[in-house]
């Protein structure tokens, strides 16, 4: 009781400082028949147990949120990840979405951007410009935040291989808009074992991309403190046919490998820590991805605290950011899925994400059109303004089914955690193919349930209807890819190209030292506009590439 | 015993999406196949260089990047270049339907869109690989009806019913074939008698050249597509490529009399019982 009082108060007053800062949306809660909705809703017996295994918001083990008054001050990011094209057409779609309300930005880049081949690479040919903008120098970068201020916005950009040299590009556009790199803040995804388990965009062998990794952290602790310098995404695992325990599992498996990385290379725990963030899935078993979310909260808190020995509290925090789930969507009667979005939508904000992303009715067709994009956006719109879920902190706290499952879950990550410890981390259990394994055996267990019709699928394996082939869908323009090719060769060619070199080779240096930081010498290439690709090209030297 | 069939499972270009090609590697080798993958990021001709040293009949590709447009049609170019497009070439991914016919033009044999079931690729690719000659000349299944033109199915009724004591099952009116037609049952096969109802139909033109009399006979077979598509092979002259609707669901198609003798014969697939 001594505990559970002194846990409260604490709490009323982390409320209070909050509310300094984030002023609540209303100055009282209602609804519709004027019922007052308390910021909070508390257990009958205020005993220990509680506070060790839910505590308040805000507090360690973060079980029932990382905030005091999570969105009752500020609604979640609404984040739609978009890009594709050249980075002006994309540039056009960013600013539509911030006209629309977005809160920030999620770029999403061509593969071989990702994979760090210029446009003009033989082996980029007929992925340019596909699956996001296609970026090859720092002239892209321009264009694609042209007239978007980047001290005004957030920018999470889906990079991992290359994340070093598009962070830097990043730096060098806000520095020419005049914004200190000490102001920037977004993510990068910059999480490369998941590549190797389920994406599939890595370019070098795990230990080198460990390295620029840590490279990356040590940077920005000290030059760009305000942003996230690595998104570990569980999102791609699931996509890739995990369980969600194996989601939550895998991913952490993965922080506990870059965390301990940073220690290797002697950072403080603490410096580094608070800047890690995390993304996960929303698929549509309702209450098992609440449940899977607070579980995780719960995991990484006391990870973080008993395992790592963490002090500051801002370390225990895991924050992430949720996609609904691409692979739950039908290609058959699409729009279905807005309605599959807006479920796993409501439970990820149930689950307490600090930003999220709702996919397009369209995704399992083709890229999402405007209009299917503005859906996609007014589902979380709807969810926040109008459902009244967000008025109160963790609705489903308490509940006999939600907090049974949030421990069950709990207890199956734990032990896969315990067998990833025993096989000697999760890089070696990449290296071995562990978890790509465990993975697959999902996978094909989820197919030849839906086969069956044991897993029902409204509208592709019951509930069918002939129906008419195509709504409009996104295309790409084919001639991008050629034009893309030739700006390139222009603006190759009206470069300083003795600047390029000189840097090209000061950055091989750096590499082919194992102490050196990489970035300044990455950040000096891109200003003088060499290309991803090339860059890239130097680390492959050095570093050798990954064969999957 | 036969040969085992053997499939490249590749992703062309730069896409890292493998749950779909690992599930269907998985299922083909479920169903008796060697399956090969190749990994992600193949290039077109490292595709097709795989395919001949792994002496495949079939490959599959998948792409989710939206790059099957330039990519697929280019492991069909290299394997010509290769003299090996006796192998051929599947492919599944995000495709859009209306990508789907440029795809075939360019030699993609078949497109399996997201929701296919890996049952539905596996018996494709059987049927592909093994036009499975012996399943085919199987005999078809009976005689599911003789037909016999006559001026007026009226005026013959009385002799049908009557006298021979054949039971009358049904009477309908085709109007896109211009005939009136009578079934008359006996053992598991019936009489067809079909009465023009205009000048144009078929029918009428017969019985004007010819006289009443018996028109063709039906026989009712499974597997009607692969049957036509085996017959066109052997070189056998057919009125129908492909079947046509019938009555009550049924799927027909007439062979051309200069194939049979001057015989008439037409194939019948029915759905479920008839």
């Amino acid at each position: 009781m001594d505990k559970y009082n002194s846990a409260k108060d604490k709490w009323s007053h982390d409320v209070q400082k909050n509310l300094k800062r984030f002023p609540e949306r209303k100055q009282t809660f209602t609804t519709s028949s004027d019922i007052v909705v308390e910021p909070l809703y508390e257990p009958d017996e205020k005993t220990e147990k509680y506070v060790e295994n839910l505590g308040f918001p805000g507090q360690y083990p973060y079980t029932r949120g990382i905030q005091p008054t999570m969105y009752r001050s500020r609604f979640w990011t609404m984040r739609q990840y978009a890009g594709f094209g050249s980075a002006k057409e994309t540039n056009k779609r960013f600013r539509y979405l911030l006209d629309q309300g977005q809160t920030g930005l999620s770029v999403a880049f061509d593969l071989p951007t990702q994979i760090g081949y210029d446009s003009d690479d033989p082996m980029a040919e007929g992925e340019v410009g596909k699956v996001g903008v296609a970026i090859d120098t720092l002239h892209d970068m321009e264009d694609l935040f042209d007239g978007i201020p980047l001290d005004k916005v957030s920018t999470s950009m889906t990079i991992n291989a290359p994340a070093s040299v598009l962070l830097c590009m990043y730096i060098a556009v806000g520095e020419k808009q005049g914004v200190p790199k000490e102001k920037l803040t977004g993510t990068i995804q910059n999480d490369i074992l998941k590549e190797y388990i389920a994406r599939g965009t890595y370019i070098f062998p795990p230990k080198p991309s460990m390295r620029l990794i840590t490279n990356i952290f040590e940077y920005c602790q000290e030059h760009v403190p305000r942003f996230n310098t690595i998104s570990i995404s569980g999102y791609h695992i699931r996509e890739a046919g995990s369980t969600a325990v194996q989601e939550v599992a895998f991913t952490l498996a993965n922080g506990m490998a870059y965390v301990d990385a940073a220690l290797e290379k002697g950072l403080e725990v603490d410096r580094f820590a608070p800047r890690l963030a995390f993304f996960f899935n929303a698929h549509n078993n309702f209450f098992e991805e609440i449940a899977k979310f607070r579980a995780a909260r719960r995991i990484w808190a006391k990870i973080m605290k008993e395992h790592f020995g963490a002090k500051d509290p801002k370390s225990w925090k895991l924050r992430f950011h949720t996609q609904t789930g691409g692979s739950t969507l039908t290609a058959q009667q699409p729009d279905n899925n807005i309605v599959r979005v807006t479920l796993q939508a409501l439970a990820a904000v149930l689950g307490g994400t600090q930003s999220l992303h709702t996919n397009s009715r369209d995704e399992a067709l083709a890229l999402p059109t405007e209009e299917s994009a503005r859906i996609a956006l007014r589902t979380q719109q709807i969810i926040a303004n109008e459902s009244g879920v967000a008025d109160t902190v963790d609705p489903l706290g308490g509940s006999y089914y939600i907090e049974t499952l949030t421990n069950e879950m709990e207890e199956e990550i734990k032990r896969y955690l315990e067998k990833i410890a025993d096989i000697g981390g999760a890089v070696q259990a990449v290296e071995d193919g562990y978890m790509q394994r465990e993975i697959h055996q999902a996978a094909y267990e989820a197919q030849k349930r839906m086969e069956s019709q044991e897993d029902i699928v409204v509208g592709m394996n019951k509930f069918q209807v002939e129906e008419e082939i195509n709504p409009d869908l996104l295309k790409v323009d084919e001639q991008l890819e050629i034009e893309q090719i030739h700006t390139l060769s222009q603006r190759k060619e009206k470069r300083n190209i003795e600047e390029v070199q000189q840097s090209l080779q000061a950055l091989e240096k750096a590499a082919s030292s194992n102490t050196e930081n990489v970035m300044p010498y990455i950040l000096n290439a891109v200003k003088a506009y060499a290309s991803v690709g090339e860059i890239c090209n130097v680390l492959r030297k050095q570093f050798g590439e990954y064969i999957g | 015993m036969d040969k085992k069939i053997r499939v490249l499972v590749a992703k062309p270009g730069l896409d890292g999406h493998d749950r779909g090609a690992l599930i269907i590697a998985q299922a083909l080798r479920d169903h008796g196949m060697e399956v090969i993958y190749t990994g992600l990021r193949q290039s077109p001709a490292q595709i097709a260089q795989a395919a001949i040293q792994e002496d495949v009949d079939v490959i599959g590709l998948s792409s989710l990047s939206g790059a099957h447009r330039s990519l697929f049609p280019k492991v069909v170019e290299q394997l010509r270049e290769r003299n090996a497009d006796d192998i051929f070439v599947i492919g599944g991914g995000v495709i859009p339907a209306e990508d789907i016919p440029y795809l075939e033009e360019r030699g993609i044999k078949k497109v399996f869109t997201p929701g296919s079931t890996t049952d539905a690729i596996a018996s494709y690719i059987k049927e592909l690989i093994t036009p499975s000659s012996q399943s085919i000349a199987q005999s078809p299944k009976r005689i599911a009806h003789i037909g016999i033109a006559v001026k007026s199915i009226d005026d013959v009724i009385h002799f049908y019913h009557h006298v021979l004591g054949l039971h009358l099952s049904r009477v309908e009116e085709v109007p896109t074939e211009g005939v009136k037609v009578a079934f008359l049952k006996i053992g598991d096969t019936s009489i067809e008698l079909l009465e023009p109802i205009n000048e144009q139909s078929t029918i009428y033109k017969y019985i004007e050249k010819r006289g009443e009399g018996i028109h063709h006979i039906a026989f009712e077979v499974e597997d009607i597509e692969a049957r036509l598509k085996y017959y066109k092979e052997q070189k056998v002259e057919l009125i129908h490529d492909t079947p046509q609707p019938g009555a009550h669901d049924s799927k027909i198609a007439f062979l051309h009399p200069k194939a049979a003798n001057g015989v008439l014969y037409e194939l019948c697939e029915y759905k479920g019982e008839e």
